[in-house]
Order: C-alpha cells, then structure tokens, then sequence
C-alpha cells in the first residue's frame, strides 16, 4: 500500500484542527496506522503548531504551509513546508522533561512519537522543509 | 472547545468539552484562572475533551503551579483516555493532581 497526499493551510492557529483532520482522514486509510494514528496526528499539528508559533512568532500572516504525508515501503513520512524564518536546528531542543514548565513539549512530543525528525532549510519555493518519519 | 462551569463551597467544577490545541488555550486559561486567583479548587473534569496538545499540557502546568502558588488546588478529574495518554506521554501524572 502507498499513499501520497498534500494540502496546504493557512499559517494560523485556526488551521491546526484542519490540519489534525487532514492527518485523521489520509492515516485512516489503512489499519495498519490504527494503534498509532493518534500519536502521529499528535506529531504533525505539534509540528505544523511549531511553524505558527516560532517560524512566524505567531504573527499574522497571509502565507500558507504545506502538509505532505507519504508512506512507502513500510516508512510514513511527513513533510512540513513553511516560509517563515528559518529554523536554526542547534537552537530546536526539546524540554528537559523533568523540567516542569510550560513550554518545550511539543518538541518533546515529536521526537517520542517519530523515528527521526530532520530540519532541512534548502526547499525549493519553501524556506523551512521538517521532515518526520515513522517505520511500520 | 467548550466549557461548562458550576460552582459548590469552595470547589469549582470545570467540564471542558472537545479539542484543546493552542487556537482555544488562552479561552481555557480565561475560564480556569480566575477562578484559581479567587482562592477556588478547581475540579477540571477533563471526560468530553477528545484531544489535548502541549498548548493544553501547558495549560495545565500553568494552573496547577498557579493553584500551589496561591495554597489551593486544580484537580483533574475522569480524564479522558487520549488526554490521559498525552500527560502521561509528558510524564506528569506524578506532579498534576489526577483522581
């Protein structure tokens, strides 16, 4: 089985709920992501929260950030496009999670739910370009 | 997100209802910390929320560091399973009050 979807949101809080929707309805597509479709639905709107809140500061803005889900020979693979600032990767750190303090979860949150996050800035049309994947 | 707030003596009782991600987490923040500033404890029943993010994590550190601040209390109550989940996942369940 493969998949192959995309869609673009506006950057704006209001569209995380879309986005965790459009993540819902492409991992509804097989059982296999049954047991895991909530954690990585989780993953992706903690990532795409991440563009609104840091790359664009939570600034209004009239750009969109793309959303494309993939799964080929066993990897899920989430790539998250965005034009806002670009990410320095040394200065992403999850929270020290025995540091209790709002804040910093997210990060966290990702890297227990994926197998490997990369942060890659040369994306043609895009500055930033997340990459997330998952093995099954 | 909705909510629906009664009130008992000094206990306030919070049902949130839906998805608690960052677009709905300064209203939740509006409903839950006056009445930790008013010296309530405050019972957040937590049953109809269906899904909760690190915006809403945070939202429960906040009030339960502001509650302790203020010598009371924000006890999480009949926690959905999924939200369950997250706090767990965020390794809070020893430091949040859950019954």
């Amino acid at each position: 089985m493969t998949i192959d979807d995309h869609k673009e949101f506006p950057v704006d809080s209001a569209s995380l709920k879309e986005i965790r929707n459009f993540a819902r309805e492409v991992l509804a597509k097989d059982e296999m992501f049954s047991s895991t479709k909530d954690d990585v639905v989780l993953a992706i709107a903690e990532a795409a929260q991440n563009i609104v809140k840091h790359a664009y500061s939570g600034q209004p803005t009239g750009d969109t950030m793309r959303v494309e889900i993939t799964f080929k020979d066993n990897e899920l693979k989430i790539d998250l496009y965005d034009k806002g600032k670009p990410v320095i990767p040394e200065n992403i750190k999850p929270r020290q999670i025995d540091d209790v303090k709002p804040g910093g979860l997210g990060t966290f949150f990702i890297g227990q739910i994926m197998d490997e996050v990369i942060f890659k800035t040369s994306a043609s049309d895009w500055v930033n370009h997340l990459i997330l994947t998952k093995n099954y | 997100m909705s909510y629906k707030i009664s009130e008992e003596g000094n206990v306030a009782t919070v049902h949130l209802d839906g998805e608690i991600d960052m677009d709905v987490t300064e209203k939740a923040k509006e409903v839950i910390m006056p009445l930790i500033e008013a010296g309530k404890e405050v019972h957040l029943n937590l049953k109809e929320v269906q899904y909760m993010d690190s915006s809403g994590i945070s939202v429960l550190i906040e009030s339960h560091q502001k509650a302790a601040e203020l010598g009371t209390k924000v006890i999480l109550k009949e926690i959905s399973k999924s939200v369950l989940k997250v706090i767990m996942m965020a390794k809070l369940e020893q430091i949040l009050i859950i019954e």
